[in-house]
């Protein structure tokens, strides 16, 4: 009886001691996390604080630039009157929409070599447009078929991609096509409603994925803008 | 509807539109005399992508590029550029909005004139219509509210 | 060719029937706001249709742009709306 009485104490004096130290390692962990978080933060800070001043009303300057002559752009393709009045309003539109929004368009865009992706775009578009081409046929026939074999499902994946631009392109392509629609992103994660089993599948294989990486210069492609950052941080803590 | 959307497609979709879309509005105010549109379509064009910005990045952020008084500041200067035009060629000798009499003023023929007086009274309609649109569809979302709280105007409840 | 496009544009315009049954009787709200975006886009090639019947393209393109834009527009806000109606 006695015996008895000493190991349940004893299972229990054990059990308050595992408990004890699965809290003290949460709290360690926890601990750590923020202090890491907290550290992050302050490379930011110090990162942004360094951004600021010169580098900053030059990339404003920049945005403000590109900005304009692509409204430009826009103006000449939209009015096609060249006469000098039309193109004077042009100038001073465009100004004008420059100023107020010039953060919008490029807010986080850094500029690659813009003509490799161009390049890369015109070479991927006809994959796109065969894999349109073909998906719709294959929803046409789901449709038509008289027993309707539609299996709807809602697959959830990570994409390796980390600008929110290529997310974007990313969800709009999987949008385009018909069968599947992105339904959410959240942190890097797809959720994708597609209308059937094979759907699926050909989304599953990532090769839409690569292929957005390859045509917006995801992985292979080392920025300027980073490399002058870094470049200004070592400095600075050297 | 004014809390920050936390959809990243539609926040980044709208983000690249909004420029074009106001560029667009522009486009239909400036080419009023010789295709669709004018000063309302163009103002209102031009107050939707304002209105865009407001539901896709929060009520903060809209306030921070076109706030309340800003609205209603616009309102009374695209007023003032329509009857201010209408006003001078009443004082030139001529009738309201008869804009063939300010050819003395801008130097040119009577046509051109008025075509240029034309474009000056679809501005100011443009700009008028755009902060009007704004405003009243900041009042419709944010239920009315004052935008200084409750002590700026007289309490509702009695 | 302008009766091809005239069928092309019939052929749509019944469509925008079917679309509008199911934004009339169609069971719950989203079914609505689908049909009334469907009805959009279709009534935006319709116009471009016209402009290419009445050999006016360049006027009919800004007017339909106007409309995919303010279509765009309001479905989002439906959207939000509905979102907000949710939580609350």
């Amino acid at each position: 009886m006695e015996v008895t009485i000493l190991v349940q104490a004893t299972d229990k004096a054990f059990e308050i001691l595992e408990k004890a130290r699965n809290d003290a390692r949460e709290l360690l962990y926890s601990s750590a996390k923020l202090t890491s978080e907290t550290r992050s933060l302050e490379e930011r800070r110090k990162a942004r604080d360094f951004l600021s001043g010169a580098q900053r009303s030059r990339l404003t300057l920049r945005n403000f630039a590109i900005t304009s002559v692509l409204l430009f752009a826009f103006w000449i393709i939209l009015s096609a009157r060249f006469d000098a009045f039309h193109l004077t309003l042009g100038i001073i539109c465009s100004l004008l929409v420059a100023y107020l929004s010039h953060d919008l368009l490029f807010s986080n865009i850094r500029l690659g070599d813009a003509r490799v992706r161009a390049r890369r775009f015109f070479a991927a578009a006809p994959w796109f447009l065969g894999q349109i081409f073909s998906a719709n046929l294959h929803v046409a026939y789901l449709a038509l078929s008289p027993k309707m074999p539609v299996d709807p499902q809602i697959i959830r994946f990570k994409t390796k991609l980390e600008s929110d631009i290529s997310w974007v392109a990313l969800a709009n392509s999987i949008t385009l096509t018909p069968g599947t629609i992105t339904v959410d992103i959240r942190e890097g994660e797809f959720f994708v409603h597609a209308l059937d089993r094979k759907v699926a599948y050909d989304l599953s294989t990532g090769e839409m994925e690569d292929r957005i990486a390859h045509v917006l210069m995801e992985a292979d492609h080392i920025y300027i803008q980073d490399v002058l950052d870094v470049a200004r941080i070592f400095g600075a803590l050297k | 509807m004014t809390r920050v959307t936390d959809d990243i497609i539609i926040r980044t979709v709208a983000r690249v539109l909004i420029p074009f879309i106001q560029l667009y509005a522009l486009y239909v105010i400036m080419h009023g005399h010789h295709s669709p549109g004018g000063g309302f379509q163009g103002g209102v064009i031009f107050g939707a992508s304002f209105i865009l910005y407001l539901l896709t990045h929060g009520l903060e952020e809209a306030k921070a590029r076109m706030s309340e008084m800003k609205a209603g500041l616009f309102s009374s200067f695209g007023l003032l550029i329509y009857s201010g035009i209408g006003l001078l060629c009443l004082i030139m000798g001529s009738n309201y909005l008869d804009y063939g009499r300010l050819s003395t003023i801008l130097r040119v023929i009577p046509a051109q004139a008025r075509s240029l007086g034309i474009l000056g009274v679809e501005i100011g309609v443009g700009i008028a219509v755009m902060a009007v649109m704004f405003s009243i569809f900041f009042d419709i979302a944010t239920g009315g509210e004052p935008p200084g709280g409750e002590e700026s105007f007289g309490d509702r409840d009695g | 060719m302008g009766n091809f496009f005239l069928y092309l544009g019939m052929g749509l315009f019944v469509l925008v029937f079917l679309c509008l049954y199911r934004a009339s009787f169609g069971p719950g709200v989203l079914n609505r706001i689908a049909g009334i975006c469907a009805i959009g886009t279709k009534t935006l090639v319709i116009l471009l249709l016209m402009g290419f019947i009445y050999n006016r393209v360049e006027m009919f393109i800004d007017i339909s742009m106007v409309y995919a834009l303010l279509n765009f527009i309001g479905t989002i806000t439906a959207a939000k709306y509905l979102e907000m109606k949710g939580e609350a």
